[in-house]
């Protein structure tokens, strides 16, 4: 059986500004203890579409069994972070930026499972490609589900 | 078992379907393979040089320091790798990233980059504002293609019509000595159509360089944020009879990614705001062509950003159409920060 991670936003529309807070646990279940060498959760932005995957990380935290009480890893934890000024979200036509909490876990046998939940910086319309001169920027969408 | 012993694997940029960890074990058995060889060899050829009576080809001289220099970067290559093998196995790209922030914060933690640390992969505007205009606050660098333009079709046509000038001649050689090369005669003539094609291109690219005078483009404050406007002040030199010459504001994605082992590079407009147009006009040497006017920078629109294979880029385009001159194109750099920026200057 797989192990288990949930992530829960405490925001529940995940929508933040710059310099706004986010605050959000995480859990690891379904696996035993003594299996968990690793947990790492962070909080970052990557790229997405036709490039090669950029990558960067606001908030990095790893934990292994030594670092906590009773050496479990599996107790709900809680994180949070200011975000920063940029990039914010953005739905482009080639380059797409995403921000997300992802969580990892490092298990025995070089197995690793992670889990993420995204959430949108910012509150830029999708962009479009333009053709000769017409100004090409979509109308706002309101639904944060379609960064996922 | 199919997923580890699989032949074939699907790739791209640094993703890949197999599994990391037999990946990393291939990589370090192939760099370690590469460390023990140069490493061994390397030895081998001291040893033998210092105690042995060494074969002809490892005695000093010539042959010996060149078999020294490639065990020696056998070793450096096959070392390098299995380090930098072991230290991605097993490490995430967000722990590699954390890392990487860690020393990069390091150096951010100069006054002069603090911009850099409050709008992370936005780039800084400092070579944009380092020159003072004389209408406005700002002249603005133009970068265009211009240049290498002209040096690639400087080289094609040296390069070209010199094997071309080499094949005529042969050619001509054997007609006048009653020996015709047919052959050769019908070889050449693509290579002279060519050629003459090269030097109308060269020509051509070579007044657009010089013929047409400077384009001058100051703007008022910088870096720009939405919902704000600016003035723009554009200048264009020269002796021209021009059809149209417009300033639009354009946003450009740019992705670099690898198809194999190439390295492509793609742009996207995604962004066009013509900022003015004037049509059927004289420029003369003693009087350029001078423009001010309004750049209102639209609301909810994505800021420059760059990162290592991804970029979105702001810029003023120039572009003119004249009177026996084909069309040219010159482009301004500018930087655009979040709406945000705007809120706390307002």
């Amino acid at each position: 059986m797989e192990p288990l991670i949930s992530i829960r936003i405490r925001d529940p529309h995940r929508r933040f500004q710059p310099g706004e807070e986010l605050q959000c646990e995480y859990q690891l279940d379904a696996v035993d203890a003594r299996d968990v060498l690793a947990l790492e959760a962070s909080v970052l932005w990557h790229t997405e579409g036709k490039g090669d995957e950029d990558l960067a990380v606001q908030y990095f935290e790893r934990l292994v069994p030594a670092d906590v009480e009773g050496r479990d890893l599996r107790a709900l934890r809680r994180l949070s972070t200011v975000l920063p000024n940029s990039p914010l979200s953005y739905l482009g036509v080639t380059v797409k930026i995403r921000w997300c909490v992802r969580v990892r876990a490092f298990l025995r046998r070089g197995k690793e499972v992670f889990f993420e939940q995204t959430f949108v910086l910012g509150e830029l319309p999708p962009a479009r490609a333009v053709a000769g001169d017409e100004v090409a920027v979509a109308a706002v969408d309101d639904e944060p589900d379609d960064l996922e | 078992m199919a997923r580890i012993f699989r032949l074939w694997e699907k790739k791209r940029g640094d993703r890949r379907t197999g599994s990391q960890l037999v990946g990393g074990l291939g990589e370090a058995l192939f760099f370690g393979i590469l460390f023990l060889l140069g490493a061994l060899s390397l030895a081998y050829l001291v040893v033998s040089r210092l105690f042995l009576a060494a074969p002809q080809l490892y005695q000093p001289g010539f042959g010996f320091w060149v078999m020294v220099l490639v065990m020696v970067s056998f070793t450096l290559i096959g070392g390098s790798g299995v380090v930098y093998t072991v230290l991605q196995v097993g490490t995430s790209a967000e722990r590699r990233s954390a890392i990487a922030l860690r020393a990069a914060d390091i150096d951010l933690l100069s006054e002069a980059l603090a911009t850099q640390r409050e709008f992370p992969t936005i780039p800084r505007d400092a070579n944009l504002t380092n020159s003072p205009g004389i209408r406005l606050a700002y002249r603005l660098p133009v970068t265009h293609a211009g240049p290498w333009v002209l040096f690639a079709a400087t080289a094609f046509f040296l390069v070209w019509n010199s094997i071309t000038a080499v094949l005529v001649m042969v050619a001509v050689r054997s007609h006048m000595s009653q020996r015709p090369e047919w052959l050769l005669t019908l070889f050449v003539l693509p290579f002279v159509i060519i050629g003459i094609w090269a030097t109308y291109y060269f020509f051509q690219q070579m007044l657009l360089h010089t013929g047409i005078g400077p384009t001058t483009v100051e703007i008022s404050d910088h870096p720009l944020v939405p919902n704000c406007v600016y003035r723009v002040f554009l200048s264009q030199a020269g002796r021209l009879s021009v059809r149209s010459l417009e300033l639009t504001l354009v946003c450009d994605e740019e992705t670099t990614f690898r198809q194999g082992t190439d390295i492509r590079t793609q742009r996207c407009r995604v962004f066009s705001q013509r900022v003015f147009i004037e049509e059927n006009f004289r420029i003369e040497p003693s009087a350029a062509f001078e423009r001010e006017c309004e750049l209102a920078m639209p609301a909810n629109v994505m800021h420059s950003f760059r990162a290592k294979h991804n970029a979105i880029h702001w810029m003023l385009v120039a572009r003119g159409e004249a009177q026996s001159w084909p069309v040219f194109e010159r482009c301004f750099p500018v930087i655009v920060y979040p709406a945000r920026m705007s809120r706390e200057r307002g």
